[in-house]
């Protein structure tokens, strides 16, 4: 059985279909990015090589990179401080929904089944100046000086960006939450008394405490959520107007295809990719302690 | 963690059920709030499939949600028409299911070799992969686009069925190898006394018995390769190859006023996946939560 076991040539034909085509398609591109970031590349022609020229601009010159990272933030801060809490709030209430328990959960989630295009599509139609519905439904409600061309202010548009990711990652957090829920020992509810007040008491003092390794889970995966944040802006926005909406995803894209500067969107390609390494890892190293105490 | 959740999942599911007999008054106002945010997230399909029946005519106005005065069957006809959908649906159909398959089948190949084979670096080898969840697809989009011009492959389904595959694999290698732990080696070492080879072992006795897992990886990399948008709008340039997303992108010249039918598309987009979820959210819930904390 051993002998079989770690027999090398069987080991090679399982692990190199799969690891190979890893290597190909998602390193080889990284090493790929970090040589083409090296140079002033416009994606036809010749290229020099300006070594890390690119790479500082990057980090000390380019408004729009910090930008990106700033929206990220933003859409960060409110999925903590907004999604999230309603999302458990809500993965709370769904465990109490009795028949409906199941049926509850999957629809909170269809939003994160339909196609991106289909509802950034949706969505820009009910930002629409003219025709939205928003603004319809501001009027209907007497509220015309609240109308406005909600995508195209410069001001405005993030705030929509922000509100229909939240939307669409909704069902995910809860979900998350809800699985947190489940896993906890059933005695600790049924040792608690189940009126209104202790009920509250008991989620506050108990349940919730006990969830903190799933919360911090779904920090975790958040942060990288928000980081890697691109279709959803492509499709409705563009990163316009005026990169107010921009993301990294979307502004290396741009940059490379639209700008044609294709060396120096390779380089943003190798800071994103080297930001995401970092603060996952970071993330992971300061929350494994207590993770692995649950 | 996982095992814990997944231990007691069962139990506290039927534990629920006990605990869920709260005041009448109070189990009211919360099935009232529950509708209302639940009506807030399927609000999309609803007014989806409400205009999808609706004259071009029809759209303009103060309602938000419209009975059709005759069901306007006809967007479909053009949507299907104008929209290219019989052949973007049949790419992507052909895509998804090259991509699920394969991605399974190299999966649960990595996953033995990861939890049952012996070898040194099976640890920084099974790590290295699952470094691919923290890599942002977006991040490997041009470089890509320049190896498959050097390849000559854009415009290739297959620039997209490697990249699908490749950025499937740390999810899936994740809950087949979780499952596969949790497998007793006993009916192999038998298999094996009986002369049956590490593959006969793969194919005859543990992909049976991993069904469950492969359900699950299947149906998550289904929704995610169906819906993927990205790499499909970057690595496709003529019409022949592209995928039922683009359908939508065909109203935006010439036919950008049939709204109707652009209404149709969008309805023939989402309900695949909608339904398929529906199906399956059980196996489709299992592998997120393992995903997500093992991740």
């Amino acid at each position: 059985m051993h002998k079989l076991m770690s027999n090398r040539i069987t080991i090679f034909w399982l692990v190199a279909p799969g690891f190979l085509l890893f290597l190909f398609m998602v390193c080889l591109p990284i090493i790929m990015s970090g040589y083409y970031g090296t140079t002033n590349w416009t994606g036809i022609g010749a290229y020099d090589f300006v070594g890390f020229d690119n790479y500082t601009k990057i980090l000390f010159h380019d408004a729009v990179f910090w930008r990106s990272m700033l929206n990220a933030l933003l859409l960060l801060a409110a999925t903590l401080l907004i999604q999230h809490p309603i999302a458990l709030l809500f993965a709370i209430f769904v465990t109490h929904a009795g028949k409906l328990e199941k049926w509850f959960r999957a629809i909170f989630f269809i939003p994160a089944v339909i196609s991106i295009v289909v509802t950034s599509k949706m969505w820009v139609s009910v930002f629409h100046p003219n025709f939205g519905m928003l603004n319809k439904l501001l009027e209907g409600v007497g509220l015309s000086t609240w109308k406005q061309d909600w995508l195209g202010d410069p001001q405005i548009a993030i705030w929509c960006i922000v509100v229909v990711v939240m939307w669409q990652g909704f069902g995910y957090a809860l979900l998350l939450y809800y699985a947190g829920l489940q896993g906890i020992p059933q005695d600790l509810f049924e040792a608690a008394e189940l009126d209104g007040a202790g009920r509250v008491k008991l989620y506050t003092r108990v349940i919730i405490p006990l969830l903190s390794p799933m919360v911090r889970v779904a920090v975790v995966i958040a942060v990288t959520a928000c980081l890697k944040q691109m279709e959803t802006v492509f499709l409705m926005t563009n990163g316009g107007p005026a990169n107010t909406t921009q993301f990294i995803g979307n502004y290396l894209y741009k940059t490379a295809f639209s700008s044609s500067l294709y060396g120096y969107g390779n380089a943003i390609s190798v800071v994103f990719v080297i930001i995401c390494l970092i603060v996952t890892m970071a993330m992971n190293k300061a929350f494994k302690k207590d993770v692995g105490e649950f | 963690m996982g095992a814990i959740t997944a231990k007691t999942n069962r139990e506290a599911q039927r534990g629920n059920k006990k605990k869920a007999a709260a005041a009448p008054a109070l189990k009211v106002i919360l099935h009232l709030i529950l509708w209302a945010v639940a009506l807030l997230q399927i609000f999309p399909l609803i007014w989806l499939i409400n205009y999808s029946f609706l004259k071009s005519g029809d759209f303009f106005g103060s309602g938000i949600l419209k009975w059709p005065k005759s069901f306007e069957w006809n967007n479909y006809v053009n949507a299907f028409t104008y929209g290219s959908v019989p052949r973007f649906l049949l790419n992507s159909l052909m895509i998804t299911t090259v991509t699920i398959v394969v991605a399974a089948f190299l999966a649960l190949m990595l996953g033995y070799a990861f939890t049952r084979m012996e070898w040194k670096l099976r640890g920084p080898a099974m790590a290295f992969i699952m470094l691919g969840m923290i890599v942002p697809i977006h991040a490997t989009l041009l470089p890509n686009f320049i190896l498959f011009d050097k390849l000559n492959l854009i415009d290739n389904p297959l620039s997209l069925i490697l990249p699908y595959i490749a950025f499937s694999l740390p999810i899936s290698l994740l809950i087949i190898s979780g499952f596969l732990e949790t497998i007793p080696k006993s009916i192999e070492e038998s298999a094996v006394m009986d002369g049956c080879s590490v593959f006969g072992v793969i194919f005859r006795i543990i992909m049976p018995m991993t069904k469950p897992a492969i359900a699950t990886v299947c149906i998550m990399n289904f929704i995610s390769w169906w819906n993927e948008f990205i790499m499909a709008n970057t690595f496709l340039t003529s019409e022949t190859f592209k995928t039922l997303p683009f359908s939508i992108m065909k109203f935006t010249g010439q036919y950008s006023s049939n709204y109707g039918a652009q209404f149709a598309v969008m309805t023939i987009i989402a309900l695949p996946t909608v339904i398929i979820y529906l199906l399956f959210t059980e196996q489709m819930s299992r592998g997120i939560t393992a995903g997500a904390v093992k991740g």
